[in-house]
């Protein structure tokens, strides 16, 4: 008799395999008495147990592959910064000195206090960051108790294939564990959709179901379970055909993972023949890691905000160091450096009520090349760096935000006095590196014609551009739901730019989130887009896109929508889109 | 000492990665730093303490900062704030 589970849907996937019940780490608190000239002694006892367990975290944060796993390790760090939190830190050792209990209890006490203070937040998440708190405490319990293990799971199989592992909960650093380990799925009793698990299990690609009520008891060690990450389901017993089922599903998922995997090497060129450029997204190093190893063409959006929010501004050699470093990893191919994106107003003068104001509305105010163009010691700066690193590869400079056709002349006008500066310093540059603009203001993408006889590529930011067009924040729940990108006049917009950048021969990107979701590829595609830049972990669904579609057929069937939009009143553009391929 | 107003205008608000980004940045200063929205103020050094200010997107936050580097420090964190804690757009 099949038995099936149900808990929080937090990372999908498909799972046929043997449980394994992790012992539960609950620990017993006990209180005791210390004497006053042993205080010294239990604080040194506190102080050691907390470097112990800084130390066990800082070694996880080091082992986790950053390239798969960057929000594991800013979660460790989380983590890190809790240990030391006076909140914990300073007032357990001001608990154990005033009423003289042991280490563990003052522990338990602070935790107590400060969960009750998180409960009583209004915000569901932070409420949900008291088990952040909960699992800091307990490891640091878990250290100063004689018995307790000195590894976690030091009892779990070093091989997990084919296992999962149900616990009564488990840390970001258990998990992070568990997955070096190679562990199959997890199944918990504790946590919810917005625990730091959930979030980790999703980013490592575990499939996991959260807060399964008595989990441990029903699911029997060595037992044969079904667990649907995507259901949020965990069938035990499962029956022949549940498990026939499922054994389809798990084939499917898996030829489609290898499809992927294949396309590594392949080119992107469509069904008909078009050939497509695809480009990665990057800032760290990690990402950039990422890039190479989905194959990308090349850097289409370098970040360099980063650099920027370290205290004070990096110095040219400072900047200079890491382009080198990502040019080096590129191995040939190109590097869009985008200048300073940032939106602050770097004034330092205390701020009066009149610039308060204008602050207020930061997407609209002095930021990306508007900043820049105000503080030109720093603009400068950084284009320098930028010419630098162009004689070391290939190199194009890309700048946020262009409104208008003098920002392009005043930046150009930049970039010819830090020639200047290198040439009297001898230092080589590219002479012809390339500048390109972002379209991401409306009025500039209705004046390409202009802007772009200025400029020697465009890059169309789509995130504001969209949010622009529509004046609606997507970020905003309220109005989330207006920002469509199959609204016709975002798609005549989009259809504007690329034509005419095509007329113009200027070669243009697209580089919002858009280009990285594979249920638009067809349509960017449609309306004459030719070289995408996303996010790297999206790059092999959308060339698998790319390479399955008629580019000529979709344009056809977009060109038909175009001239009536509310003609097709029972099918979304893109059903059409993708109607117009299984006709031709 | 001086202080500073500012809006939360990332996504998400002050959730735990761009509170330990903040605390991170905070603590590179010397100075000390108050963080307060409304009647509550938080060491802006403490990581819990900036968790349970709770500040979703819109909130306005007042931040003072007093030593010798309390320039820096107040541009660094005003900075990491106004860009949404280098999170996507």
């Amino acid at each position: 008799m099949s038995l099936t589970l149900s808990g929080h849907a937090v990372a999908p996937g498909v799972v046929i395999g043997q449980v394994h019940l992790a012992e539960s780490n609950e620990l017993e608190i006990g209180e005791y008495r210390i004497n006053q000239e042993d205080v010294d002694k239990e604080i040194n006892r506190y102080r050691n147990a907390v470097g112990a367990a800084r130390e066990q975290l800082l070694e996880l944060a080091d082992r986790i592959d950053l390239a798969v796993a960057a929000p594991a390790a800013e979660i460790i760090q989380s983590h890190v910064l809790m240990m030391g939190d006076s909140m914990i830190r300073q007032s357990t050792e001001d608990h154990i000195r005033d009423q003289l209990c042991n280490a563990e209890w003052a522990l338990q006490t602070q935790l107590e206090k400060i969960l009750s203070e998180f409960r009583s937040m209004d915000d569901e998440y932070i409420r949900t960051r008291g088990e952040d708190v909960t699992q800091v405490v307990r490891l640091i319990q878990s250290k100063l108790s004689a018995e307790a293990a000195t590894t976690p799971f030091e009892n779990i199989p070093d091989r997990l294939a084919e296992t999962l592992v149900v616990a009564y909960d488990l840390t970001p650093g258990e998990l992070a564990l568990l997955h070096e380990r190679g562990v199959a799925g997890i199944v918990t009793e504790h946590g919810g959709p917005h625990s730091h698990t959930a979030i980790l299990a999703s980013s490592l690609g575990i499939p996991a179901v959260l807060g399964v009520h008595g989990a441990r008891s029903q699911l029997q060690e060595d037992s044969v379970v079904i667990l649907d990450g995507g259901l949020g389901v965990v069938i035990a017993d499962p029956d022949e055909a549940t498990l026939e089922h499922y054994h389809e599903v798990r084939l499917d998922a898996e030829r489609y993972r290898r499809s992927l995997a294949s396309l590594r090497e392949r080119r992107a060129d469509s069904l008909d023949g078009v050939e497509v450029s695809l480009q990665a997204n990057a800032e760290r190093r990690a990402e950039l890691l990422q890039s190479i190893t989905s194959g990308a063409d090349g850097i289409g959006l370098y970040r360099t905000e980063f650099l920027y929010l370290q205290g004070a501004p990096p110095d040219e050699e400072t900047q200079l160091a890491e382009y080198l470093s990502a040019l080096d990893m590129l191995d040939g191919k190109p590097l869009t450096i985008r200048t300073l994106d940032l939106g602050a107003d770097k004034s330092t003068d205390a701020l009066d009520f009149s610039q308060l104001r204008r602050s207020v509305n930061p997407a609209l105010g002095l930021r990306a090349v508007r900043l820049c163009l105000r503080d030109t010691a720093l603009f400068k700066t950084q284009l320098r760096a930028i010419l630098r690193a162009s004689s070391s590869g290939l190199v194009r400079c890309l700048i946020p935000m262009i409104t208008s056709v003098q920002e392009i002349r005043l930046v150009r006008k930049l970039i010819e006095e830090s020639k200047i500066e290198l040439d009297e310093r001898r230092q080589p540059y590219d002479k012809d590196m390339k500048l390109g603009g972002m379209i991401e203001v409306p009025a500039a993408a209705l004046a390409i014609d202009e802007l772009g006889r200025e400029l020697d590529f465009i890059s169309v930011g789509t995130n504001d551009l969209l949010q622009y067009a529509l004046a609606a924040d997507r970020g905003d729940e309220q109005v989330a739901h207006l920002y469509d990108l199959e609204h016709p006049g975002i798609v005549r917009l989009l259809r504007y730019i690329l034509r005419e950048a095509e007329r113009l021969e200027l070669p243009a990107t697209v580089c919002g989130e858009v280009a990285g979701d594979p249920r638009y590829t067809r349509m960017l595609l449609a309306l004459g887009l030719r070289q995408f830049s996303m996010h790297p972990a999206r790059l092999l669904e959308v060339k698998k896109v790319v390479r399955e579609t008629r580019v000529d057929a979709a344009t056809d069937a977009m060109k038909v929508w175009l001239k009536n939009p509310s003609a097709a009143k029972d099918c979304s553009l893109l059903e059409l889109l993708d109607r117009s391929q299984a006709s031709s | 000492m001086i202080s500073r107003n500012v809006f939360v205008i990332n996504q998400l608000g002050l959730h735990a990665r761009a509170a330990t980004r903040l605390v991170n940045c905070a603590s590179d200063f010397d100075s000390e730093i108050i963080i307060k929205k409304g009647p509550r103020e938080v060491n802006g050094k403490s990581i819990m303490g900036v968790l349970t200010l709770a500040a979703a997107t819109g909130t306005e936050l007042t931040i003072e900062a007093e030593g010798a580097d309390e320039k820096q420090a107040i541009d660094a964190m005003i900075q990491l704030i106004n860009n949404r804690f280098g999170e996507d757009q």
